[in-house]
């Protein structure tokens, strides 16, 4: 009987012993991996601040942001024009496939098209949806610049030398490439009529 | 519950694999350990525990260091700022610090701990005398795996410190200066110091993990001594699991807790083991006005200082572990407990104070007393192994019992 | 049993011997001031921020705290608005870093100031070595050292930093007013040394608190294991 009551004494202990014991490890195991994740220094450089202004028209420049390239472009005119008349040639000419293409802001099919705040400055992430290389800016129509890295029909924008992907001038991906989705858009807010802050 | 996990499908599929049920009977169920060991006796796996937190937690902040001296803003160094980087900026970053730190001084006391008993209790005498050196091979390696940490965060005490201790090599007579370029790649402390330092720091804690295993293994090839220090009646032992698996397990309760405390409360020790110099940034233009190494490495740096001549104090110092190995064959006396030895008791005793006044004068800045008091210390250190080897010729015995 | 806990009873009284006088022959003759600061304490650690900023930081800097810092670490907990104030054009992720330059430092002082950021661990003492030192300032009773260069709780008393809350001669009644200031910066310092110091004691708490209960249980299993052991 005494025995009886013992063993089951022993067996609670255990248990009690071996429960605490693997709350213990697993609380172990939370700041090891937290200190694998982005350390506050890092998080703190996460945001950009740019000034577009510095853009000269027509010119693209790629600057860093989460040590990732982003393409800001100068639209002239001209460059805004090319935005129309070739949606029958796009993947997602709306830009609402993923939500990684889209923004709150992209709130009329007007915004959707030119996927930018300011139609003139178009900021998006630099890398390839395909396999994340850097696409090169072919902004001119047509093959007279390009020969025949491009199609006959291009409509000016950008071409990835990895696989062949091309995107329109609003950075949008054009049936037949490789890349499944339009360049992605990253959160940014204009903090004065030319300052900008990504992230 | 280890015989319900034994029952199960999956423990058959690997034991036919591994013949892990014939390990885990001869190593753990099976295994005899003598019923009357003492709470001495928990030191050893507390040491394998401190050993797997310092490799656990060496390994992650190696993610962050970076072994660098190339100067920064203010006089600081690209090791020192990586170093402030884990305490501010890394998540956690500040407690696996802490615990690494408090983790090496930890170390030590467990494992003097460990060493005290078996000199007290006569560990070291046949049939263990091979468990033994492993073990003082283990304490060598341990010693140089902290010097080499020490020199990472290049601050004042580990550049001096790492400058002192290389110049010893430097005293030896004909390869003096090799071995100091060897060690330094250069000619003095610099930034291929640090480097090579940073990788013998990890490169060590594995030797010793490998090492571990072998002490390991020697011990359960002889066994464990006892309190009584006699052989063991088979009827006198139990099984190491459960009954030593939950003693030891009591025994990590009790460290941890002790452990924990300082990592979250004092984990500088009041300058112990984080010394407050550690945080000027290192300064080749400029000692610190009192350096001494961290309190581990004190008892052997006063043998060091005890000597007028530098290669003497060298030397003095190197046998003063060396002689360690010769334990076994210097102490001849059949009997291993301090408890059937009256004399040799008294002598082991005054010994570990002797070893505790030579870490209290290495730690003080040097004085004429603490420099009398030192030598004298340093004497005992020696004449207690010298005296072993005369000491069964008039030390009269306890009888021993036959059975614990 | 018996020899075990002289044994025990030996080596604790002889660590503790050991460590006694060790402490107290580390200081430099002199009894450093006592300061009262809490790091937990909000306006404590803002005032202390001031002063940093309008007097230490005239020569020193504290370059591994960050601007963002100010915001981020919940016991300063700045606005966006005060942080900016305080940088002007610097960055955000800019550390706080004087804008005297080490050369002209050099030729001014005849040392360049330390940095501040771990100064209150560099010191044996910490934030009461701080206090006292900027309290400190006194005629030198020699009259070697001329005024503003003589400290009493400086090592050699020879200090390069010049009186920086204008403590030598100062009017009776300001006294209170620049112990505060004193006070404050060292907690301050005290704060930015080792900035997860609440954190870690408030985690510590439960950790330890888990571990006696976790440790009184296994010795409850280790009792009951063995209560079939005959000795």
């Amino acid at each position: 009987m005494t025995d009886q009551a013992d063993q089951s004494r022993r067996n609670f202990l255990y248990v009690a012993a071996g429960g605490m014991g693997a709350v213990a490890a697993g609380a172990a195991v939370v700041p090891f991996v937290a200190s694998m994740m982005p350390a506050a220094d890092t998080l703190a450089a996460a945001k950009t601040e740019f000034d577009v202004g510095t853009v000269e028209p027509g010119q693209l420049v790629v600057i860093q942001w989460q040590g990732k390239p982003v393409f800001v472009v100068h639209r002239t005119e001209a460059l805004l024009k090319q935005v129309d008349g070739h949606d029958e040639m796009l993947k997602d000419p709306n830009s609402e496939a993923i939500p990684e293409v889209q923004a709150e802001w992209m709130d009329t099919p007007e915004k959707r098209k030119y996927r930018a705040i300011k139609p003139e400055y178009l900021i998006v992430v630099a890398s390839c949806t395909h396999l994340g290389c850097i696409p090169l800016f072919k902004p001119t129509p047509g093959r007279k610049d390009w020969g025949d890295s491009v199609p006959e029909d291009w409509p000016g924008g950008w071409h990835c030398p990895c696989h062949g992907s091309l995107y329109d001038i609003s950075a949008r991906v054009i049936k037949g490439s490789p890349a499944p989705h339009n360049l992605h858009v990253m959160p940014y807010k204009y903090l004065s009529d030319t300052k900008v802050v990504i992230g | 519950m280890l015989e319900k996990l034994m029952q199960t499908r999956l423990f058959k599929w690997l034991d036919e694999r591994s013949g892990a049920e014939a390990i885990i009977k001869s190593q753990l169920t099976e295994y005899p350990v003598p019923k009357n060991l003492n709470y001495m006796w928990n030191f050893g796996s507390l040491a394998l525990l401190v050993l797997t937190i310092q490799i656990l937690t060496g390994i992650f902040l190696a993610m962050f260091y970076k072994p660098s001296a190339a100067l920064t803003y203010g006089g600081y160094t690209v090791a020192f700022d990586s170093v402030e980087r884990i305490m501010r900026d890394v998540n956690f970053g500040w407690l696996i610090r802490y615990m690494h730190a408090v983790g090496a001084s930890s170390f030590f006391v467990v494992v003097y701990l460990h060493i005290a008993r078996g000199l007290y209790y006569g560990s070291y005498k046949g049939p263990r005398e091979l468990l033994w050196i492993i073990g003082v091979v283990i304490l060598l390696i341990m010693q140089g795996a902290a010097f080499f940490g020490y020199l990472l965060p290049w601050g004042q005490m580990s550049f001096w410190g790492a400058t002192v201790i290389t110049n010893l090599f430097g005293a030896l007579p004909v390869v003096g200066e090799f071995l100091q370029q060897l060690l330094r790649g250069g000619f003095s402390v610099g930034d291929p110091t640090l480097n090579r330092f940073f990788s013998l720091h990890y490169l060590f804690p594995l030797l010793l993990a490998a090492i571990v295993g072998g002490h390991i293994h020697a011990l359960h090839v002889v066994h464990s001594n006892n309190p009584e220090g006699i052989d063991i009646d088979k009827k006198d032992t139990i099984p190491f699991h459960p009954y030593y698996t939950v003693k030891d397990a009591f025994g990590v309760g009790v460290f941890l807790t002790i452990y924990c405390y300082i990592v979250f409360f004092n984990p500088q020790m009041g300058g112990y083991f984080i010394e407050v110099d550690n945080y000027t940034p290192a300064n080749n233009l400029q000692t610190p006005p009192h350096i001494a190494p961290v309190w581990y490495l004190t008892p052997w740096y006063t043998i060091l200082r005890s000597f007028e001549s530098k290669l003497l104090g060298v030397l003095a110092m190197g046998a003063s572990l060396a002689i360690l190995f010769f334990l076994p064959w210097l102490d001849r006396s059949k009997v291993r407990s301090s408890r059937y030895r009256p004399v040799y008791r008294q002598m082991v005793i005054l010994f570990f104070i002797c070893v505790i006044v030579l870490g209290y004068c290495g730690h003080s800045a040097p004085t004429p007393t603490l420099k009398l008091v030192g030598q004298i210390a340093t004497g005992y250190y020696f004449l207690f192994f010298f005296a072993l080897l005369v000491l069964p010729k008039f030390e009269k015995t306890k009888p021993l019992p036959d059975r614990v | 049993m018996k020899l075990k806990s002289i044994l025990f009873a030996g080596l604790m009284a002889a660590s503790l011997v050991a460590v006694g006088p060790a402490q107290a022959s580390e200081g430099h003759g002199v009894e450093l001031k006592h300061a009262k600061v809490d790091t937990t304490d909000r306006e404590q650690l803002r005032r202390g921020l001031t002063v940093f900023t309008e007097v230490c930081m005239g020569c020193h800097s504290a370059k591994y705290v960050t601007y963002k810092n100010l915001m981020d670490y919940p016991e300063l907990a700045l606005s966006r608005e005060e942080v900016d104030e305080l940088r002007g054009d610097k960055p955000l992720t800019a550390g706080l870093i004087t804008d005297l330059s080490p050369e002209d430092a050099e030729v001014s002082y005849g040392k360049v100031p330390p940095d501040l950021s771990v100064m209150a661990n560099a010191r044996r003492g910490g934030a009461d070595y701080i206090y006292s030192i900027l309290t400190g300032f006194e005629h030198d009773p020699e009259g070697k050292i001329p005024d503003g260069n003589y400290n009493l709780y400086f090592p050699g008393n020879r200090i390069a930093m010049p009186d920086p809350l204008s403590w030598l001669d100062h009017d009776e009644a300001d006294t209170e007013m620049l112990e505060q200031q004193a006070q404050d910066v060292a907690a301050f310092l005290a704060f930015i040394a080792d900035p997860h110091q609440n954190e870690r004691r408030a985690l510590g708490f439960w950790v330890v608190g888990f571990l006696i209960v976790l440790t009184i249980v296994l010795y409850l299993l280790k009792k009951a294991v063995w209560a079939d052991v005959k000795h």
